[in-house]
């Protein structure tokens, strides 16, 4: 099915003139596969909406154009009438599912719209075959890893066998292994004839499946490119325009040999931990990490990653392992940082955990992370990468040595991985000791020092980039 | 053994007003039920757990509430006591937890023309428990990072900080939660009007009017009781 | 520029927003009443219990308040929600009847007063209606309640459960409480709205 945008513009406010869309004209065609690029706030998210019949039909805002599908105007349908056509995919998979378990999950599309409990059964097992779930089918999606809880959503989404899918920001979560599966899937419904839309910052994975690139800016589509087209250009110009690269950046070339002890490190001994004697999470006999250095932790979703985080920061284990990470001062940056903002300003956030208070030194902090513009301001009013600098901040402003970060890349576009980087850069200049959970090689390459690989929970490769 | 999904719910009220204001033994009667049809699931494990505690408590207070314990034992005895009167509770919610799943609970509640309006939100309760709990140990881990502890010099200085410090992001993140699942939930096409099917086949059998009988059998017994 | 329209407007869809909200706060309402109330499991605080429900869950039921559109139908389901699970958990049918008027009232005033300070305040106070009645059996149907209550708890907290249903005055200072505790809920609540909720963008 065809979807075409006809002078499209879009503002989430009363007046068209604070448009975040301007004037679109689009036209993708029936069996294509478009990756819809650019930065953050570039209005990308917007254009997937107006697909997906959120706008005009849910969001509140102002809107002008047409956009259609096949030759139905979205602004004369019911969503329910647009589902039928075009299934949704979005970026945080805890928050897309209704069901507590897989199979409800898989069905309740097709349940909605009132298909008949023979036909939903056997489009589930055909679903279920495609995407390999067999494993996943009856479990309790509370228990899912954010991978596989992605899986099932997409599982749910084929399983009303709509023409067109829509993707926001799929893989913000994922490892590079689950991406690897996204591909698949996303191969699967090409092949079907069936219209794909992604909207991404990760471009390395739809490399092979995307038909064209189109690249938006400031509410506009800028240009467009085959992904050969763009790859032909060279990562410097993809970086120039924000982009990540869509080449799948690799740390074999750079790795040296783990070199033995340069300097002072950090060391954690016995890291075990388990829900069950029989089947350790983590076994981890000595753990080492060079002071004043960035060490990146690798591993597949699953592989204990955040369990040693929580062990390494004195939320999970013994209670003696837990006054050692009290003494060593560790602080943990959370995926959601949300979590972890109390205050009603940013000045006081820093302060929060400062004995004694001292103005001057929080400013200190915070002209040192860019955020002395944003002192009187609300903290979870900031911007995403600016709330995580918060967070950062209040770790420094408690005089933690030990800064562990879980995922402080995802999700986020080329420029903002590179202002994440420069802060990382920063704190280890400063003499502190950063531990960083990530999937993302760029950042990796951009600025580890060292490197550290897990799987089954415990380390299987260390070496120095 | 699947029942109806109005047989559990007619089930979990009857228990728990039955176990809630009856002596011991009926509730013992009422709350074999679940307990059986749990073990038809296999729940083994956590029906041997549960008796012995069951058993724990009430032997526990059984003996110890006619004796002099002192303050403390008296917190002691009444712990036992409140364990052994709530655990018939737990178990027939966990029996319903486990088994029942969202969209037959749906289905079977349109089946008792109980209107959409009042089945969406429900699910999404049932559905939102857990994701409470996940968020606040999230934040309660952040807050432990900080050193922002319910008992301390700051706290007693403005008690209502705490309220706030653990409200807020809460607030925050679980109303976030709700408007993205309420756009997965419009993109999926569910609609207050809409007429579901359920891949889950419901329906009366033979085992729920076994269950139905019963659980009259006993409230008929527990009424005409001889009162002391 | 041609065809320029406001979206968004469509009735249906917002509908399911609200549900999904009364899902969403009804869950955390429960958690936190349960929590609070526990307060009254020592016996000298049981008059307080109520306070501290109406206190700690005022926040909350502010943002609730301001974020739903269909005040009255909205109400109505969140207090069915709490009634119903009461009653699931052994309380009569008096606490759901309580409930849901209550709930009627509490969408009423909101759509009176709308949703300025004054609906949410005085919505806030009717709702602690609701939390405070919890204990009304024990004056309605006093031996019963003291019956379950045997079976429940120790022999001195029944006692003292017996000498507060004696008189009327615990009750009305049950209410009382319930209602100071929304009152003073409610500024902390408002003040929380503005230094926060309404910073962040999540309430107007």
């Amino acid at each position: 099915m065809k979807i075409s945008f006809k002078n499209v513009s879009f503002s989430y406010t009363d007046s068209i003139d604070d448009a975040i869309i301007k004037d679109i004209n689009l036209q993708i065609e029936s069996g294509e596969c478009v990756v819809l690029a650019g930065e953050s706030g570039s209005g990308k998210t917007t254009i997937s909406k107006l697909i997906n019949g959120l706008i005009p039909l849910y969001q509140s805002g102002t809107m002008a154009g047409d956009v259609l599908l096949g030759d139905k105007n979205t602004a004369d349908m019911t969503l329910a009438e647009i589902s039928k056509y075009v299934g949704s995919v979005f970026q945080n998979p805890r928050s897309q599912f209704f069901n507590v378990d897989t199979d409800s999950e898989i069905a309740f599309g097709c349940e909605n719209l009132g298909v008949e409990p023979e036909e939903i059964r056997r489009r589930i097992d055909k679903t279920v075959k495609d995407f390999h779930l067999e494993s996943l089918l009856g479990r309790n999606i509370f228990h899912l890893s954010g991978g596989e809880k992605q899986k099932i959503a997409c599982a749910s989404v084929n399983a009303t066998d709509p023409d067109i899918f829509v993707l926001d920001e799929p893989s913000a979560n994922l490892d590079l292994k689950t991406v690897d599966d996204l591909a698949e899937i996303i191969k699967l419904w090409k092949s079907r004839g069936k219209t794909v839309v992604v909207v991404e910052h990760r471009l390395h994975y739809l490399r092979d499946v995307a038909d064209r690139i189109v690249y938006v800016k400031d509410g506009r589509v800028e240009c467009e490119w085959t992904p050969a087209e763009l790859e032909a250009k060279g990562p410097e110009y993809a970086a120039s325009l924000g982009l990540r690269s869509i080449k799948l950046v690799q740390l074999g070339g750079a790795r040296a040999t783990a070199s033995e002890s340069q300097g002072e490190s950090i060391t954690f001994r016995n890291l075990k931990f388990s829900y069950q004697k029989k089947f350790p999470i983590l076994d981890i006999p000595e753990l080492s990490l060079p002071k004043g250095k960035i060490t990146a932790l690798l591993g597949h979703n699953g592989a204990g990653k955040s369990t040693l985080a929580q062990l390494v920061c004195g939320l999970r284990g013994s209670w003696s392992q837990k006054r050692a990470a009290r003494k060593l001062g560790t602080y943990l940056i959370m995926q959601d940082v949300n979590h972890q903002l109390f205050t009603e300003s940013v000045l006081d956030e820093v302060l929060l955990g400062m004995h004694p208070k001292d103005e001057t030194a929080a400013f200190e902090i915070l002209e040192s992370l860019n955020l002395k513009n944003y002192a009187e301001k609300h903290p979870m009013a900031l911007s995403g990468g600016q709330k995580q600098r918060v967070a950062i901040a209040s770790g420094v402003s408690s005089n933690r040595n030990l800064i562990v970060f879980d995922e402080p890349t995802s999700g986020l576009d080329y420029r903002q991985m590179l202002a994440v980087s420069a802060t990382l850069k920063a704190l280890a200049n400063r003499g502190k000791t950063l531990f960083v959970i990530t999937h993302d090689p760029e950042l990796v390459l951009n600025c580890c020092h060292h490197v550290i690989r897990m799987d089954h929970g415990r380390i299987v490769e260390e070496y120095s980039l | 053994m699947k029942l109806d999904p109005r047989t559990k719910l007619f089930l979990a009220i009857v228990v728990n007003s039955v176990i809630l204001s009856a002596p011991p033994v009926y509730s013992v009667l009422m709350f074999a039920v679940p307990a059986i049809l749990l073990l038809f699931e296999k729940k083994w494990k956590f029906v041997l757990a549960f008796f012995s505690l069951y058993l724990a408590a009430v032997l526990g207070f059984e003996h110890l509430k006619t004796m002099d314990v002192g303050r403390v034992g008296t917190l002691a005895v009444s712990t036992m006591m409140i364990v052994s009167r709530m655990m018939p509770i737990t178990i027939v919610l966990y029996y319903v937890m486990q088994t029942t799943k969202a969209n037959e609970f749906m289905a079977g509640m349109s089946r008792m023309h109980v209107p959409n309006k009042v089945t969406i939100p429900l699910t999404v309760m049932i559905r939102f428990f857990p994701t409470v709990f996940d968020e606040s140990r999230a934040i309660g881990n952040a807050m432990k990072m900080r050193g922002i502890r319910l008992f301390s010099l700051q706290t007693l200085k403005n008690p209502f900080a705490i309220l706030e410090y653990r409200l807020i992001p809460l607030l925050v993140s679980i109303t976030k939660i709700g408007d993205e699942l309420s756009v997965a939930a419009l993109t999926r096409a569910l609609t207050p009007e809409a007429k579901r099917t359920c891949i889950v086949p419901i329906g009366f059998h033979v085992q729920d009017l076994v269950v139905f009988a019963y659980c009259i059998a006993v409230v008929v017994l527990f009424l005409l009781r001889p009162v002391s | 520029m041609p065809n320029v329209k406001t979206t968004g407007k469509k009735s249906s869809n917002t509908l399911v927003r609200d549900l999904v909200n009364v899902g969403i706060f009804a869950a955390l309402y429960i958690v936190l009443a349960f929590l609070s109330s526990s307060v009254g499991y020592i016996p000298a605080l049981i008059v307080f219990s109520t306070g501290s429900i109406a206190l700690v869950t005022s926040i909350p039921l502010f943002l609730f308040f301001s974020k739903i559109e269909r005040s009255i139908l909205c109400c109505l389901i969140f207090c069915g929600f709490f009634g119903t699970a009461m009653f699931v958990m052994g309380q009569g049918i008096l606490m759901l009847s309580i409930s849901l008027l209550v709930g009627l009232l509490a969408g009423v005033a909101l759509k009176v007063f709308g949703k300025g300070f004054a609906g949410l305040f005085s919505a806030n106070i009717i709702l602690c209606l609701m939390s405070s009645s919890m204990m009304l059996p024990l004056w309605t149907s006093t031996e019963e309640y003291l019956e379950y209550t045997r079976t429940m708890c120790d022999a001195g907290y029944v006692a003292k459960l017996a000498e507060l249903s004696q008189s009327p005055w615990p009750l009305v200072a049950i209410y009382a409480f319930g209602i100071l505790g929304a009152v003073v809920g409610g500024f902390i609540a408002r003040r929380v709205m503005k230094k926060h909720f309404e910073r962040i963008g999540l309430a107007k």
